[in-house]
């Protein structure tokens, strides 16, 4: 672990760096869509992954976080206590859909989240027709920089926050939940209690996400703020990646980012999501484990060719 | 006196599945709980620990009235179970499977290092030792079953329902898993075994307790119970 651990501070110091040696835009816009993704991805983690509560209403969050957070940095908030504030308004919704939300449990659950988030769209679509654009003081100094450096700075606070509740009691309860919720209730577990509390951290770093991307967002048409795209980005990122791990959404969301560059390069616009669509279904079906499963995979059959060879 | 259960009646739409049922159960007893299919003895055990709610009725337990309690209240108030069809917690390690239960059940513990520490004790009492790193969907049907007693175990109870941990067993697996049954016993836990094998129970327990279309029909000591006409009818058919 301690070797993961000084690869990741590599990594960070690596990427803390890199607005010092480079000012190409494209590569800026795309690092700081992996930091984002992240982030985005560790919060569905927490309840789709963890507890095994598959939300298909994350974007409401993320809608919300970056609502809430854009019109009060907007209207002069510091850009810190507008980014809380946003997360602080996803988890408030969070508390209030959560009780009635845990009441369905398997497919309903499912279908419950995800038409609550397509709700919040089509109102805000209807509402907010506008789209908000940046005031034009703030667009003449609008520079990547600060952008990337808050998304990088939450993408370290999202996985380190997920890497402790992997190994805290705390996570310890989600998983026994995501296994088998009777066997958790029989051993103790509050299972209501402790998925309305996972709910609640991933709705507030999912707000988190949102915010930031409204502070990245030059214009941002308020229904798009909760398009089902970023439920399914991050949940094909964290299939991909590796369900219910640390780094799978870290491995995920840097070969989504890739890929998704590598397809609007050679693929009419918007069929890379298409690519995705099968692709997921490819993970789902043949590589459970994503990313992470397939390395380790291949790792257990080194070390066995090893052992064989001595 | 541990549990009194009183004039518990719990029916499915027009099945009556345990009718005015009342026994107690004092601290330290091995109670055997027998009876053919269907005579309502998990629905039972659903109901003492909370996995159903009775029509009517109640069920005292330490002298706290805990009927209608969710599982996980009832388990902190100290009784365990097991289920009939083990629910491991598949994707986890044995160890991990067992410190749900150390970290959530009567004396919880917080510190993840200490429950690693106390779980492999436990896993070692219930013949596991050593394989605590082990995925629990690896293990085979005897081991579920042993890992489901780890796991009910480390929740610290006074009071442990088995739910059949016998029923499918090998010979010599039975030997063993009746000597773990008596080692809880030893241990000052009370137990309530339902099991098909009648061997096994009239072994391991100091009182059965019958049951038929959810009433009881017989309770005593083992050898006279058996001698019981009413049971050799319930389970012969007349």
């Amino acid at each position: 672990m301690g070797k993961v651990f000084s690869i990741s501070g590599v990594v960070v110091v690596l990427l803390a760096l890199v607005p010092l040696l480079t000012a190409r835009t494209d590569v800026m816009t795309w690092l700081t869509f992996t930091l984002l993704y992240v982030t985005l991805s560790q919060s569905w983690n927490i309840i789709g992954g963890y507890t095994g509560q598959q939300n298909l209403g994350h974007a409401a969050f993320f809608g919300i976080g970056a609502l809430a957070a854009r019109y009060l940095w907007l209207s002069g908030m510091p850009l810190p206590l507008a980014l809380l504030a946003g997360s602080l308004a996803a988890a408030t919704f969070a508390i209030i859909i959560g009780f009635p939300a845990f009441r369905l449990k398997g497919i309903y659950f499912v279908i419950g989240t995800l038409v609550l988030a397509e709700i919040l769209r089509i109102i805000f679509d209807t509402v907010l027709p506008r789209a908000s654009v940046l005031p034009s003081r703030l667009l003449n100094t609008y520079s990547l920089t600060p952008r990337y450096y808050l998304n990088l700075v939450i993408a370290v606070l999202a996985v380190g926050s997920v890497y402790w509740i992997s190994r805290s009691k705390f996570g310890l309860g989600l998983m026994s939940i995501r296994e088998n919720e009777d066997a958790a209730e029989a051993s103790g577990v509050n299972t209501q209690k402790q998925k309305l509390l996972a709910f609640l951290v991933s709705t507030f770093m999912s707000g988190l996400a949102g915010g930031t991307y409204a502070y990245y967002a030059s214009a941002a048409q308020p229904g798009y703020l909760f398009s089902a795209v970023w439920t399914f980005d991050a949940v094909i990122i964290v299939f991909v990646g590796g369900v219910g791990t640390i780094w799978g959404p870290v491995i995920g969301s840097v070969f989504f980012v890739l890929l998704q560059q590598l397809l609007s390069l050679y693929l009419p616009g918007g069929t890379h999501v298409l690519v995705f669509g099968i692709l997921f279904i490819l993970v789902v079906l043949f590589l459970p484990g994503g990313l992470i499963g397939l390395w380790k995979k291949i790792r257990g059959l080194e070390s066995k060719k090893r052992e064989r060879s001595h | 006196m541990i549990l009194e259960v009183k004039n518990l009646l719990k029916s499915f739409g027009g099945l009556v599945a345990i009718k005015d049922l009342d026994f107690t159960v004092s601290g330290g007893e091995i109670i055997g709980l027998i009876g053919p299919n269907g005579s309502g003895k998990t629905t039972l055990f659903n109901l003492i620990s909370g996995f159903l709610k009775p029509d009517s009725g109640g069920i005292r337990f330490n002298g706290n009235d805990i009927t209608g309690l969710k599982p996980h209240r009832i388990c902190r108030n100290g009784i365990a179970r097991t289920f009939q069809l083990t629910k491991p917690f598949g994707g986890l390690t044995a160890l991990q499977n067992v410190m749900v239960g150390r970290m959530y059940g009567v004396e919880r513990v917080g510190s993840v290092r200490q429950a690693e520490e106390e779980c492999e004790k436990i896993l070692e009492f219930a013949g596991l030792g050593g394989r605590g790193l082990l995925l629990a969907s690896s293990f085979s049907i005897v081991d579920r079953k042993r890992l489901e007693i780890a796991r009910a175990l480390a929740t610290k109870p006074k009071l442990l329902l088995l739910d059949e941990m016998m029923s499918g067993l090998p010979h010599t697996e039975m030997e063993e898993a009746l000597q773990l049954v008596r080692a809880i016993g030893h241990s000052g836990i009370t137990l309530i075994v339902v099991e098909h094998v009648m061997k096994a129970i009239l072994d391991v327990s100091n009182r059965l307790i019958v049951l038929n279309h959810g009433e009881k029909i017989a309770e005593g000591k083992p050898q006279e119970v058996v001698r019981n006409e009413k049971v050799i009818e319930a389970y012969l058919g007349e």
